[in-house]
């Protein structure tokens, strides 16, 4: 155990026996001419806008070597207070200039400039589903077969379109055949940390099967069971005529969510969705 | 504790002592993996400090057991009692570069750092569990780094063993971004390496997580990440709140501390006199750290159950008013059983990180700079800890939802940041990083006739070592 106790040749940043021996530059008072000024003051300050209005800004003073300060905040208001505070009347940009001055008449000055504005209040952005219905001729330019919009083909075979009985939305929904190889995947852009509410309607052909759509967190899922295993909010449900069923979800850190369905047992059909915030 | 006097006890005494900062590293480095270990061991022994009631050696390094000096006590939530004296300094924003707890807390991060990186140059000694001990060394030394560069600004980095010639490294002080940089690659190891551990005691995966995120935090950049290593915390259900927020200080087996300095009671090497500095004339002080007449208000206002558990009127002194937290002889009005024999030997751990922290840290990393938010991910990180607080709805009235937390503010949750974390060091930091400490200790100043100013925001350099660095260092401005 001797080596941590025995004085080293190795340093640590603070090892030293030396006592604090002086070295602050206090200088003799000069006789005129005779001594320059090695500590000229250096101007220097940050400004920080306060957190509940954005007009009123503080301004830290972190200048060396001075002793009187003049602000002059670039809207006509002025002081000569250490640390500087203003209320700017009007957005705009504005140009502070702090004056330092020593004792000795030495001047410095340091100008930082500001842009006053009032901060937006960010919208949320509602997601687009495309071909929400299954509609044709609903992507964006006007063309599809309506599910153009749905592929994932790591997850699953594309949907099939029914066509043929009424359904909640249109005249096509989506089709999941009985033998559950066939998804619905799409991503959407949301803005993250916001409560979205996604809905749509299903139903199942015939008793004993199941049809199930989850929201994911992110995008570019590429396998089934890591897509079916994280979910935000997911419903399963056996109904056998046309329910709309309500997720409601946040959307978290992610600014993408993927919209996920998939069946079990029987075949099942899947319409009609919508995305709003709550 | 236990891990880290039972690992200490198989390598023998001697790590146990606190040595100077001067005879630190020997002339000789480990030689094998038990070797490494003690080392490893020595650098939680640097941030725990040495008791100076037991050592009363002025040159040992106090570490963690000064910190509420530098941190609590320049914000405005605690004073010293008297006003006087190098602790006074902080009451009143005159803080001198000769201030002893300014050199005390410097040189000791600077001690955690290189002990540190003895271990790191090192880990090839190191056996099949290389990557925690690097893990634990690298989180010990962010954690440095990152106390550093808070309290002082640009810092010198020292990133493995140097000679004492070598005094370019050691006074050239690093721009903080850089110095972030660093710290950010060092929990992001910690991260990879560290698990889940048997004791707070020991730097564990979330441990190394949350310090990130508020690392993250206090940059105010990548608040998407911070939020992601949060929520990994939460998710992995490995912590939660305790049920009575008083059994978070003294019933130290809890479940929501996360990262916490071990002391034991009544041992002259691994007590802690900061608890006894704390009450009326039982330490070396009159008492310190006592609570300001504005922690009093909020704490009384918003602080719910928290407030009685917090402070306390000073039984000897009704004027003044002490920190409950840390209190090491028991309060039988309070339910609070004795946790120390002798006041100035106490056991009382330090909490550095726990589970309400991260649950607030969590809204913070929501918030993201704005300045509010109506989120449910958030309401319900900040409902968690309200309730806790006593400050849930009446469940037996479905009318009554005065309680139900429906948007947060950064006001808001600074408030609640200051009473659920009041006197536990973060209130300084919380102030800086929201902004707002110029404004806020500006008007704590003038209306307790204090001398604050902006500069004072950050600590003087140490000036002995300014002195010792030959014109190499640079003073902090304002001093």
């Amino acid at each position: 155990m001797k080596y941590f106790l025995k004085t080293s040749k190795i340093a640590i940043l603070l090892l030293g026996m030396v006592a604090a021996i002086s070295c602050e530059n206090e200088l003799d008072l000069p006789e005129a001419g005779s001594q320059e000024d090695t500590t000229p003051p250096e101007a220097n300050f940050i400004a920080t806008v306060d957190i509940n209005n954005f007009a009123l800004y503080n301004f830290a003073n972190l200048s060396t070597s001075a002793t009187t300060y003049s602000w002059d905040y670039g809207d006509g208001n002025t002081s000569t207070e250490v640390d500087g505070q203003n209320e700017y009347a009007a957005e705009g940009t504005y140009t502070i200039t702090l004056t330092a001055s020593d004792a000795l008449g030495v001047v410095s000055t340091f100008s930082d400039t500001i842009e006053v504005i009032e901060p937006e209040e960010p919208e949320a952005i509602i997601p687009v589903i495309i071909e929400p219905s299954f509609e044709d001729n609903t992507l964006p330019d006007g063309t599809g077969d309506g599910r153009d919009s749905w592929r994932n083909s790591d997850l699953g075979g594309v949907i099939q379109i029914n066509t043929s009985s009424t359904v909640p939305e249109g005249g096509q929904a989506a089709k999941l055949p009985s033998d559950a190889s066939r998804i619905g995947y799409q991503e959407l852009t949301v803005t993250p940390n916001t409560d979205y509410r996604i809905t749509y309607s299903y139903r199942i052909e015939d008793p004993g099967g199941s049809a199930t759509v989850s929201v994911l967190p992110g995008g570019g899922y590429v396998d089934r069971a890591t897509a079916e295993a994280s979910a935000i909010v997911e419903f399963t449900g056996s109904d056998e005529s046309y329910t709309l069923v309500t997720l409601d979800f946040n959307s978290g850190a992610d600014s993408t969510v993927s919209i996920f369905f998939y069946n079990a047992g029987v075949e099942a059909r899947i319409d009609n969705f919508t995305a709003a915030l709550q | 504790m236990l891990l880290i006097v039972v690992s200490t006890v198989s390598c023998g005494d001697d790590f146990l002592e606190p040595v100077p900062t001067a005879v630190l590293v020997g002339e000789t480095f480990p030689n094998n993996a038990e070797e490494l270990e003690s080392v490893l061991v020595s650098v939680y022994d640097a941030l725990q400090g040495v008791n100076s009631l037991e050592l009363t050696d002025a040159s040992l390094n106090h570490a963690q057991q000064i910190e509420f000096y530098v941190t609590e006590m320049l914000s405005d939530n605690t004073r010293s009692k008297s006003g006087e004296g190098e602790a006074g300094q902080f009451d009143n924003f005159t803080v001198q570069p000769t201030n002893g707890f300014v050199f005390d807390y410097y040189r000791s991060m600077y001690d955690i750092i290189t002990k540190a990186n003895l271990v790191l140059d090192n880990i090839d000694l190191a056996g099949e569990d290389a990557a925690t001990i690097e893990g634990e060394a690298r989180f010990l030394r962010g954690l440095a780094y990152f106390n550093l560069v808070r309290s002082y600004g640009d810092v010198p980095l020292i990133d493995g063993p140097i000679l004492i010639s070598d005094s370019e490294a050691q006074f050239t002080r690093v721009a903080t971004s850089d110095i972030y940089d660093f710290i950010v690659t060092d929990f992001q190891n910690a991260i990879g390496s560290l698990d889940v551990t048997s004791t707070p005691n020991r730097a564990s995966k979330a441990a190394a997580q949350g310090m990130l995120a508020k690392v993250y935090l206090t940059q105010g950049t990548n608040y998407g990440e911070a939020q992601g290593l949060l929520e990994d915390i939460i998710n992995s259900e490995q912590y939660a709140l305790e049920a009575d927020f008083r059994d978070v200080f003294f019933n130290e087996a809890n479940g929501e501390n996360i990262f916490t300095v071990g002391y034991v009671a009544s041992n002259s090497l691994e007590s802690q006199n900061f608890s006894a500095e704390m009450l009326n004339g039982v330490g070396r002080t009159s008492g310190v750290n006592y609570v300001t007449d504005e922690a009093i208000a909020a704490l009384d206002e918003f602080g719910g159950d928290r407030a009685q558990y917090s402070k306390r009127v000073d039984a000897q002194q009704p004027t003044q008013t002490q920190v409950v937290k840390w209190i090491p002889n028991g309060d039988a009005d309070l339910g609070i059983a004795e946790t120390s024999s002798d006041p100035t030997s106490a056991g009382n751990d330090w909490i550095i990180l726990r589970y309400a922290d991260v649950l607030l840290m969590h809204v913070e990393a929501i918030l993201a700079g704005g300045a509010q938010t109506t989120s449910s991910n958030a309401l319900a990180s900040f409902q968690a800890i309200r309730d806790r607080a006593g400050l849930a709805d009446d469940p037996d009235n479905p009318d009554d939802d005065a309680n139900t937390v429906t948007v947060i503010t950064r006001d808001d949750l600074l408030i609640e940041r200051r009473v659920e974390l009041a006197f536990e060091n973060h209130r300084i930091h919380d102030l800086r990083r929201f902004g707002v400490a110029q404004d806020v200790l500006t008007a704590f100043s003038n209306a307790n006739g204090h001398s604050f100013s902006a500069t004072d925001l950050l600590l003087p350099i140490p000036q002995f070592e300014i002195n010792l660095s030959n014109g190499l260092l640079s003073q902090n401005p304002g001093y």
